[in-house]
């Protein structure tokens, strides 16, 4: 996937309100891969409901989405799963961990159906995020922050050519944030990808190219 | 890993109640139609020469008949049971117009009867072509005798006379010297009988219609004749408005009629037992439709977050299919054992009946259908609730 294209784009839940100046709602937007994008918002600015329309896990939004050109209301439940797989990533804000599932378990659910990231490598993300102790324990044991890192080395762990991550460090000090930061940077970069990450202040440490503000 | 957060809120009681359901509900189908059929087999083999939805009536015998009046039946009267909506067609019986002497040459002995020959149009006798055909001008003619006649001659006749008894394969192939005369005497024909069969049904001497119209034309007076038997082709042999009308209007029907309708009865005694055991297979349909939703619905959440790491949604379904299939297999094994186990039970009281059991083979076949259409309306219903997890 080399283009997402936002035409128009609003959240149906405010067709009747009087929304602020914003460079994504009713506009015309065209997101390259290899971009680094920050998407600012107030909270309830609609920036989770924009990844969710992204990733195609809603579609009670105006206006049209458009990957490659084509409208992502058209593709089939079959092609949003593989394109979940092979080229579009995303954190969700709701990090959406299974909590009966150990830390590993919950990575590997998703290495193991994309058989991406070696275990060695899975290993030493967990090492530089401070979390390789926590390896075996239980998702719902861990802290918020600890399952932040958790979800954001499973999100890394498919190939994309774009990465959605939806306030990936709101629980994060600013030493976790920088280290998040590489890991995603380095990933993206050896993918040539592109990074959409939402903010509503503390914001990943990346290099952003573009800046938007919701 | 995905099987066992998929299987959670697996409820083993539902389970066990739908496989023992469908056990139940299966195992009565199954028994049931191999019942029917194994059953069955007691009545329908008696007569293979006429089909079983087919009566032959004629008018009860009364002193009027015998004193001028006639047993035949008047062209109003055979229209108007043609045009009884439980009658499908009729045909007439078709009598010899001449006289007929069969004899026998057996071991230097030789019998010999005065006989007649009657004809019902082909389409009703229910005997292969190739043994029921009669070419013009051919000496040899088949012949359909009523089994009664038979037993006459075995146990009445035969036993008083000092007679050797004879077997329907003996009788068979006993070579029959028929000479055909016609009333005045003036002309003649001989030619050779082979009996093709015994019926139950017919107390008549029975030969292909061609033969009769043949030898009618050749050796009869001409003078057209009215029927005085017809036969019936009806839809359903144990309507009660075939009797009801065969008794207003005085007529008989030949043959057992204990026999048609005791099969009718085992008809609708099956076709009950059937429906129920249907009405059960298919309660037991919506048990485990029901309980897989029901477990589908608790791990809705679980669904909803596998589809969104994009897990193919065949591999979420699979944990689901598998359930639905190995609870319906045990069912239907279990059906299918212990159909065969009531058959052996019942079997040896059939055949003490004079039933001849087909081989068994439809049951399971049956069974295995049912059970595949369970599974594929499962596997349809399980794939739906999976697709409605994706948002």
């Amino acid at each position: 996937m080399q283009t997402i294209t936002l035409v128009d784009v609003l959240p149906r839940v405010f067709a009747d309100d009087s929304i602020p100046p914003s460079e994504v709602w009713r506009g015309h937007l065209m997101l390259r891969k290899g971009d680094v994008c920050l998407v600012e918002a107030a909270s309830g600015g609609g920036k989770s409901s924009m990844c969710s329309f992204l990733f195609g896990a809603r579609e009670d939004y105006l206006g049209r989405i458009l990957f490659d050109g084509r409208d992502i209301r058209t593709l089939s439940m079959d092609e949003w799963l593989a394109t979940r797989r092979t080229s579009l990533a995303y954190l969700p804000q709701e990090l959406s961990l299974f909590p009966g599932l150990t830390a590993m378990e919950n990575i590997r659910l998703k290495n193991d159906l994309t058989r991406h990231v070696p275990e060695s490598r899975i290993g030493e993300w967990m090492e530089r995020l401070g979390i390789a102790d926590r390896r075996d324990w239980p998702a719902g044991r861990m802290s918020v922050g600890q399952q932040q890192r958790v979800a954001i080395i499973r999100s890394l762990c498919q190939p994309f050519d774009f990465i959605l991550l939806d306030e990936p460090v709101s629980h994060l000090d600013p030493a976790n944030n920088d280290v998040a930061a590489a890991l995603v940077a380095e990933e993206a970069a050896r993918q040539g990808a592109g990074v959409i990450s939402t903010s509503v202040g503390n914001h990943l440490h990346l290099n952003y190219n573009r800046r938007l503000r919701l | 890993m995905i099987s066992k957060l998929l299987r959670k809120n697996t409820s083993p009681a539902r389970i066990a109640g739908f496989t023992l359901s469908n056990f139940i509900g299966l195992a009565i189908v199954l028994v049931a139609l191999q019942f029917y059929r194994d059953a069955g087999s007691i009545w329908s083999d008696d007569d293979s020469f006429i089909r079983s939805d087919l009566l032959v009536v004629n008018k009860k015998v009364t002193s009027s008949n015998t004193l001028g009046g006639s047993s035949a039946f008047t062209e109003s009267e055979e229209a108007d049971i043609a045009a009884q909506p439980w009658s499908r067609r009729t045909g007439a019986f078709t009598a010899s117009d001449y006289r007929v002497l069969a004899s026998v040459q057996s071991g230097g002995r030789g019998m010999s009867t005065y006989m007649f020959f009657e004809a019902i149009p082909d389409e009703f006798v229910d005997v292969p072509r190739s043994q029921w055909t009669w070419r013009p001008g051919s000496d040899e003619v088949p012949i359909i005798l009523s089994k009664d006649y038979l037993t006459l001659y075995n146990f009445g006749f035969a036993s008083s006379a000092g007679l050797p008894q004879m077997s329907e394969g003996l009788m068979s192939s006993i070579p029959l010297t028929l000479t055909l005369t016609s009333d005045d005497g003036t002309r003649r024909r001989v030619m050779h009988g082979r009996v093709a069969g015994f019926s139950n049904r017919l107390n008549t001497i029975l030969v292909p219609q061609a033969f009769i119209d043949e030898t009618n034309a050749e050796l009869g007076t001409g003078a057209a004749r009215r029927p005085s038997r017809l036969a019936i082709d009806v839809s359903s042999p144990g309507d009660v408005a075939i009797t009801k009308y065969l008794d207003a209007h005085d007529l008989e029907v030949a043959g057992d009629k204990s026999a048609s309708s005791a099969s009718f009865l085992l008809r609708v005694v099956t076709g009950v037992v059937l429906s129920v055991g249907g009405i059960i297979t298919l309660l037991s349909l919506f048990i485990l439709m029901l309980s897989i939703s029901l477990i589908m619905e608790k791990n809705r959440a679980t669904l909803h977050q596998l589809l969104m790491l994009g897990y193919p949604a065949r591999d979420i379904a699979r944990p689901y299919i598998s359930l639905a299939v190995w609870a319906s297999t045990a069912a239907y094994g279990l059906a299918v054992a212990a159909a065969f186990a009531l058959r052996a039970y019942y079997l040896h009281a059939i055949e003490g009946l004079g039933a001849a059991p087909p081989s068994p083979w439809l049951m399971p076949v049956v069974g295995a259908a049912l059970t595949a259409l369970i599974i594929a309306l499962n596997i349809i219903a399980i794939r739906r609730r999976v697709a409605s997890a994706f948002f």
